[in-house]
């Protein structure tokens, strides 16, 4: 997110020193927690900055990736249909839902795009692009709200619109992504210099965290087989007694 | 033969020790029948003079008196119709009613002290679930009167009653000044308490006037620190960049005041605004409100979604 300097007013202030211009990436540092030494005593208030930008920094794959595409002026509105669950061919529709749309709004934040689920399993699952007709100006219209219980349907076009339908039951996400881009005509976004860069430390640190997460795995493991031991003598211990 | 061994042990070790000093047990008890006592084990390779490895002390923890601040250095802030597009883009296909904008305020401040807790009633309110109840005297004019104003459950007796037995069809709870004897009465601090429900002069849930008090409730909402952080819902999905900055605005000011009625003898200031949603992540706010994109202007943000 670069940040440029403009002259906008701030509508509030908080008593934080000036932040450094360039991000620096923190170096991730292998930690070894002790066993059996819980974060009791730590602040429970807020995760922390270098973790939550950790986390911020996928948003990357909001701005980049299979979807990332700025649409044509003539695009005025996008409507799915589709069913909740997978079966009976709406697994591509729920993942281009899940992956590529939110590229498509991201990149196209004024162009309303409604989606619409069902219950119906064996029901329709369409992708319907709605086209200015001869490039006149704003076309009117009102359109329903996203809904997860299959109250919004596609709406007829108005006057100076026409609908393409896209059928995507039982396609693959990438297909109808393809299927979308030659229809639209939409424009891929590439990534920077300096973009592909952060992609590649972003990279980097899941490597790392894989590394982290093994050592972690380990060490837990280790803890509850002591704990599972320490139990299960315990609990023969109380047998002898009983016995006794 | 392993006691024989030890026996035969504790003797040679008596022939080696020279010491003079032990004389004096040796004269009553016999040196082998306190092994113990006759032969200290000296470890010469240890070190310190009392002999074997010292067993350090727990490391004690660093106790800190403030809630941990960060550094903010690292973190990208970004404006607040940035963070929208973001937060939108997220949130796409998302129904917009159930889908809500979220804010933490994070503080400097004491763990211990005073905390900071408030009613507010947003410019643009989004909650409809308020549902009120009212102690006061039964079949009283009072009683039909909080009735009219829309209270769901109205009395003294009868609605401690069905409170003891868990049954709490509101989520707010006035007490009329008239009935506050029986409500300290009526013991039922235990159920309430825990759930934020009981009724304070502090509060501002113990009237004589709960016809201003329920008019405030409605539409109003409440906040408070917890472990140094206030966190709201400031909108619906729905809401245009205007109306959101208008919320954040009015809850920003109102925390203001808050702080600053607070004694100068506690810390209290502010740190860090993040807005999130339902399911997205949390963006970190500069203050700002203008998008950085040139091509992204205020009225993109506006579309249904």
């Amino acid at each position: 997110m670069p940040e440029r300097s403009g002259r906008q007013a701030k509508f509030f202030e908080t008593d934080q020193a000036p932040r450094r211009d360039r991000y620096q990436v923190p170096t991730p540092r292998l930690i070894q927690s002790v066993p059996g030494e819980r974060s009791s005593s730590i602040d429970i208030t807020m995760v922390g900055v270098i973790k939550r930008m950790n986390v911020l920094r996928s948003i990357l794959n909001i701005r980049l990736g299979p979807g990332a595409a700025v649409l044509p002026q003539d695009v005025t509105r996008i409507h799915m249909e589709f069913a909740k669950n997978i079966e009976d061919g709406h697994m591509g529709p729920r993942k281009f839902f899940k992956e590529n749309l939110p590229r498509l709004k991201f990149w196209n934040p004024s162009v309303p795009m409604i989606v619409n689920r069902t219950a119906n399993q064996h029901g329709p699952s369409t992708l319907s692009l709605y086209f200015r007709e001869g490039g006149t100006g704003a076309t009117e219209f009102t359109m329903p709200s996203s809904s997860t219980k299959g109250h919004a349907k596609a709406p007829e076009p108005v006057e100076g619109e026409r609908v393409v339908t896209i059928d995507m039951k039982n396609r693959r996400s990438e297909m109808i992504l393809k299927d979308f881009m030659d229809t639209t005509g939409a424009v891929p976004v590439t990534p920077t210099p300096q973009e592909e860069a952060e992609l590649k430390d972003l990279a980097e640190l899941h490597k790392r965290s894989e590394i982290d997460r093994e050592i972690g795995r380990k060490q837990q493991e280790a803890r509850r087989r002591e704990a599972a031991m320490l139990a299960q003598a315990r609990s023969e211990a109380a047998a002898l007694k009983a016995g006794d | 033969m392993a006691s024989t061994n030890r026996c035969l042990a504790s003797l040679a070790r008596l022939s080696l020790s020279t010491s003079t000093t032990r004389s004096l047990v040796v004269s009553t008890i016999p040196k082998f029948l306190v092994p113990s006592v006759a032969t200290p084990l000296v470890r010469y390779a240890s070190g310190s003079g009392s002999g074997g490895m010292k067993k350090k002390a727990p490391k004690k923890k660093k106790t800190y008196k403030t809630f941990r601040s960060y550094d903010l250095s690292p973190m990208d802030q970004v404006s607040l119709c940035d963070a929208m597009r973001y937060l939108r883009a997220f949130e796409v296909g998302q129904s917009p009613s159930s889908v809500k904008y979220e804010v933490s305020i994070k503080l400097k401040t004491n763990k211990n002290g005073p905390v900071i807790r408030n009613r507010i009633r947003l410019p643009f309110p989004f909650k409809t679930d308020t549902r009120i109840a009212v102690i006061c005297p039964e079949d009283s004019p009072l009683a039909l009167e909080a009735q009219q104003l829309g209270a769901v459950a109205v009395g003294e007796e009868s609605l401690f009653e069905s409170i003891r037995q868990g049954n709490i069809p509101f989520n707010k709870l006035i007490c009329h000044t008239d009935s506050e004897a029986a409500l300290k009465k009526a013991n039922i601090g235990k159920m309430l308490g825990p759930k934020g429900l009981m009724p304070s002069a502090k509060t501002k849930t113990i009237t004589s006037d709960f016809k201003a008090t329920i008019h405030e409730l409605l539409g109003a909402d409440e906040y408070r620190e917890r472990n140094g952080v206030v966190r709201m819902a400031i909108g619906q999905l729905g809401f245009t960049p205007s109306m959101l900055s208008e919320n954040v605005k009015k809850l920003m000011e109102t925390v203001k005041t808050d702080i600053n009625e607070v004694d100068d003898n506690f810390v209290k200031a502010l740190d860090e605004v993040v807005l999130s949603t339902t399911h997205g992540p949390g963006f970190s706010l500069n203050g700002k409100f203008n998008p950085t994109d040139d091509k992204i202007k205020v009225e993109h943000l506006q579309s249904v979604m």
